[in-house]
């Protein structure tokens, strides 16, 4: 009498092994494949995605589903990969915060949803860096002004923020420490909000992603002071940046890349790698961004590490620097 | 004892659990608030509003013992396929869960036909997975076993 | 003037394109099935259908997408009327008295007028944001903080009106309400509260699980054991349609209720919620009748619904005439058009009139669609309710679960709209009102940051809030109800005086 149940056994295990250890995976990828964004549909990270997944389907020949799961700013979503299988079937596009979040944790003494050292990057897509916008009516006409008035009367100039320790507050402390100046900060609950409070006057300052500011800055409502990249931006070719004007090391940029989980296969990231790269440089990807007005800005996997790995120290530093609140 | 009072008393022991759990966040000041000033401002609010109800309960209030629960097993059964339904969702996947729980509803606790019962659980369990899953596209887990 | 009429005659003419007609309907249609799914909002439906209208083009895409988000609107009140449940959380509390009209047997009524003053409101909001909008866009930006805080201060004191049952009790559900809005993280200064290490618990918990779960969970938490069932009286086409009393008296109500929710919804940040709780308390403080409410009053239906529509279109107004996110709604559609390369901004209406004037055109259409599509629909829904009453509980519950999992994709969802269902069952027992729960989950992240806001603005001085004319005229208007609140029992404290005056007088003879 053939023991079915043993027989059930015996195929469940080899089914594991085949899982566990990819003897499938020189014909990767032969399923679907998922791509998180743990930010809520309609935002940066999720726009970037929506391209690069549709963009890197007739390359994989399977097709690429973007799911989104936001929640805790995004560390909801990025814990799910992180404890994800590393199959390569679940990859992440995360924005600079993934090296912000466990930072604030160790700061703040609680346990890390999640390390940066769990995920591999496959590749960074973009990497806008932040510009300082001010209201048309402000009397400051240089970062020089500026940081003059701020001398004057410290902790009196007012900046909006995406919320405590989000993208623009680090931006803005990185800036305010090395010109030693104090700003007084106003956090609100995201991006929409903190225009609406420059725009409101309720504000005298922000720190911005260009492609947010452009139309405001088409229009006149705004003004741009200065960026924080090493080069100036294409878009706006008359703004300064902050390392010209002597601030050293006041680099930060708004950028998203591709992860996967750290134990993936060395050779579903090669893979992987490739794929993103012909998908980044495809023409339908460099269009969807173009309408975003977001200039591609590609780097490959061991690079990407690099500049991660730099820009989470600049990060850290800061936010060390901004402490406690209270 | 009214059912004013009672309740009282459970709003209080709520007050009470909220103001000393957010002894541990900063109070702030008053003038920089800390993420624990208005929770505690608000277990203070909610600890006086319960003691008004305990010592002065309306005097029409019903008492404790008058309370029907007539409907209280079925409720306690409806809740309880609540929690299951919230655990098993993803482990057992949407269509699974919802079978068991349907299948609970309409043979167990309301004694329909088992035939009569069956056909409105698959045909439930199985559509709206369809509207979800198919029509409009929400991910709806298939739990371990990948149904 | 003229300029307006020409512009939106070539809205009309893009707007009555086959492509974009049929782009309205499908809106429409998807609008409202998303809207009477309970859970699923407004916000998830826009969220599923973006990626499908990177393929069209963007007047096709915008209209699409703002005909899913007003007719949600139209949607959200059928369950509630029929089975209490939010269609999404706006609809709150068009259960209280729809539900118990529908009881009364007054279900077709409760619906038509739903419908009509969502039809009203609608079309009326569309002409108040084509003519209006930049002018009102930038009156709603001098909101700061301040006036938030006392807007929403002034609006907690109106709702302690809300029912005639004890005033003690609803202050209570308020901050019991207010303290469940703060679960999660603080974003003033970056600490987690009360979440205990859950991260999905970071965000708080979300007012779509609160709302199903004490209204649509408790709801049947509540009736499923009874023994017997009122009997649905089969009803004839004259019972479908209201009164001509009941439309008399839901006139004013609809006219009210379109003022304030237009003018609540430009505010950035508010929700839409908001306004269907102030609207309902401010029919009730002006009704003769203030004791029907709760019962089954009709105005308690036709405020509500007229205000949660002009709330949603009043919210565009900023986002249509300033490019400014003043919600994730409208963060959405924005998100649509910039897929586009369109970025909107002040000079949207002026660089893309296509699009603008399309899109108003196109709310036009689209609501009177929705007033069309909803009237016959009445006399189906009012059907639903003969469906015997154990085989319709299951199907309740498990649209319920599957709706509210379906938001986020989170069983941690399904587990708050289960605790919440169980307390609201047991709130009901002891005789608590649950809505002003909903409202404070919703006001407390709103409020609170504000407060915090306005005194990291003014560095600390609690003067602001008086020195700025909007948020002091708030602060007046909250002082002044509080006042009104207190008069009875002033009156009885004198009298009282008085009269142990009076007894002390003659004992002491």
């Amino acid at each position: 009498m053939i023991k079915w149940r043993w027989l059930w056994a015996i195929l469940l295990g080899i089914d594991g092994l085949i899982g566990n250890f990819g003897i499938a995976f020189a014909d990767y990828p032969t399923r679907p494949i998922t791509m998180v964004v743990p930010f809520p549909p309609g935002g940066v990270a999720d726009l970037t995605a929506r391209p690069l997944a549709a963009a890197l389907e007739p390359i994989l020949k399977q097709p690429v589903a973007v799911v989104n799961k936001s929640g805790a700013g995004g560390a909801v979503g990025m814990q799910f990969v992180a404890v994800a299988k590393p199959d390569g079937y679940t990859l992440l596009l995360a924005l600079s915060s993934i090296s912000v979040m466990p930072e604030v944790d160790k700061l703040f003494g609680r346990p890390q949803t999640y390390k940066r050292e769990d995920f591999v990057p496959i590749a960074l897509l973009n990497a806008d860096p932040t510009v300082l916008a001010i209201r048309k009516e402000a009397p400051w006409k240089s970062v020089a002004d500026f940081v003059a008035d701020a001398k004057k009367r410290p902790g009196e100039i007012k900046y909006s923020s995406s919320g405590m320790y989000g993208t623009l507050h680090v931006a803005m402390e990185m800036f305010a420490h090395a010109a030693g100046i104090k700003l007084r900060h106003i956090p609100t609950q995201g991006g929409g909000p903190a225009l609406t409070a420059l725009l409101g006057g309720h504000v005298d300052a922000f720190a911005v992603g260009p492609s947010v500011i452009a139309s405001q800055l088409k229009a006149g409502t705004v003004r741009v002071l200065a960026c924080w990249g090493a080069k100036r931006l294409a878009s706006m070719p008359d703004i300064p940046t902050f390392i010209e004007l002597g601030y050293k090391d006041v680099e930060f940029y708004i950028w998203a890349g591709l992860f996967a989980p750290k134990a993936t296969p060395p050779e579903i990231v090669k893979i992987l790698r490739e794929a993103t790269k012909k998908a980044a440089h495809s023409a339908e990807f460099k269009n969807a961004m173009d309408k975003l007005n977001t200039p591609i800005y590609y780097l490959d996997g061991p690079d990407f590490q690099k500049f991660w790995d730099e820009d989470a120290a600049r990060l850290a530093r800061a936010i060390r620097n901004i402490g406690k609140v209270e | 004892m009214s059912i004013d009072r009672v309740s009282g008393l459970a709003l209080l022991g709520i007050a009470i659990f909220v103001a000393v759990e957010s002894r541990v966040l900063p109070f702030g000041t008053h003038s920089r608030p800390g993420p624990a000033y208005l929770p505690f401002i608000l277990a203070l609010f909610l600890g006086a509003m319960s003691l008004i109800l305990i010592f002065y309960p309306k005097k029409d209030s019903l008492s404790i013992k008058q309370l029907s629960w007539r409907e209280g097993r079925h409720a306690l059964a409806i809740l309880a396929c609540c929690f299951f339904g919230t655990f098993a969702i993803e482990q057992l996947g949407y269509r699974i869960t919802m079978i068991i729980i349907l299948g609970f509803l309409f043979a167990v606790l309301e004694r329909m036909k088992i035939w009569w019962a069956l056909l409105w659980t698959l045909g439930l369990a199985l559509g709206s997975f369809w509207v979800f899953d198919s029509l409009l596209k929400v991910p709806l887990p298939r739990g371990g076993l990948g149904i | 003037m003229t300029e307006t009429f020409q512009n939106l005659w070539l809205g009309f003419a893009t707007a009555l394109t086959p492509a974009n007609l049929f782009y309205a309907l499908m809106g429409c249609l998807i609008g409202t099935m998303v809207g009477v799914l309970p859970g699923v909002g407004p916000l998830a439906g826009i969220s599923l259908l973006l990626p499908t209208t990177f393929g069209l083009d963007p007047t096709g895409g915008l209209i699409l997408l703002c005909g899913v988000y007003y007719g949600a609107m139209y949607g959200g009140s059928t369950t509630s009327i029929l089975m209490r449940i939010p269609g999404e959380a706006a609809s709150v509390m068009t259960c209280i008295d729809g539900y118990a009209m529908a009881q009364k047997g007054r279900a077709g009524p409760a619906l038509f007028i739903s419908a009509f003053g969502s039809y009203i409101a609608g079309t009326l909001s569309v002409i108040g944001l084509m003519f209006l909008a930049p002018p009102l866009a930038r009156f709603a930006l001098g909101f700061g903080p301040p006036e938030y805080f006392s807007l929403l201060a002034m609006g907690l004191i109106v709702l302690g009106y809300m029912t005639g049952g004890s005033m003690v009790k609803n202050l209570a559900m308020i901050a019991l309400g207010l303290l469940c809005g703060m679960i999660g993280i603080d974003h003033m200064s970056g600490y987690f509260r009360f979440s205990y290490g859950v991260a999905a618990l970071g965000d708080g918990i979300g007012v779509v699980p609160v709302a199903v779960g004490l209204f649509g969970i408790a709801e049947i938490l509540s009736t499923a054991g009874q023994e017997k069932r009122p009997e649905v009286i089969k009803p004839k086409l004259r019972d479908l349609l209201p009164s001509r009393e009941e439309f008399r008296d839901a006139l004013k109500p609809i006219g009210r209720g379109t003022i304030l929710g237009f003018f609540i919804g430009i505010i950035p940040g508010s929700a839409h919620i908001i306004s269907t709780f102030v609207s309902y308390a401010v029919e009730r403080r002006l009704s003769k009748h203030p004791e029907k409410f709760g019962r089954g009053a009709i105005e308690g239906v036709a405020a509500p619904e007229s205000a949660n529509n002009a709330a949603s279109e009043g919210a565009l107004v900023p986002m249509l005439a300033l490019g400014v996110p003043t919600g994730p709604i409208p963060a959405v559609l924005l998100a649509a058009l910039m897929v586009h390369g369109i970025n909107p901004g002040p000079l949207f209406i002026k660089e893309q009139p296509v699009i603008f004037w399309g899109l108003i055109a196109s709310m036009y259409i689209g609501n009177f669609v929705l007033l069309l599509l909803n009237l016959p629909l009445v006399g189906l829904f009012v059907n639903f309710l003969r469906i015997p009453y154990k085989i319709l509980y299951p199907m309740i519950l498990m649209f319920c679960m599957v709706g509210v999992y379906a938001v986020n994709t989170s069983y941690v969802d399904v587990a708050i709209m289960s605790v919440m269902g169980m307390l609201g069952y047991l709130l009901r027992k002891f005789d608590y009102e649950t809505a002003p729960i909903v409202l404070g989950v919703v006001i407390a992240p709103i409020i609170e940051m504000s407060f915090r806001q306005a005194l990291a603005m003014s560095g600390g001085k609690y003067s602001i809030f008086i020195q700025r004319p909007i948020s002091a005229l708030f602060l007046a208007g909250a002082f002044l109800m509080i006042i009104l609140a207190l008069r009875p029992l002033i009156k009885k404290g004198i009298d009282w005086g008085w009269r142990s005056q009076l007894t002390k007088a003659e004992k002491g003879d």
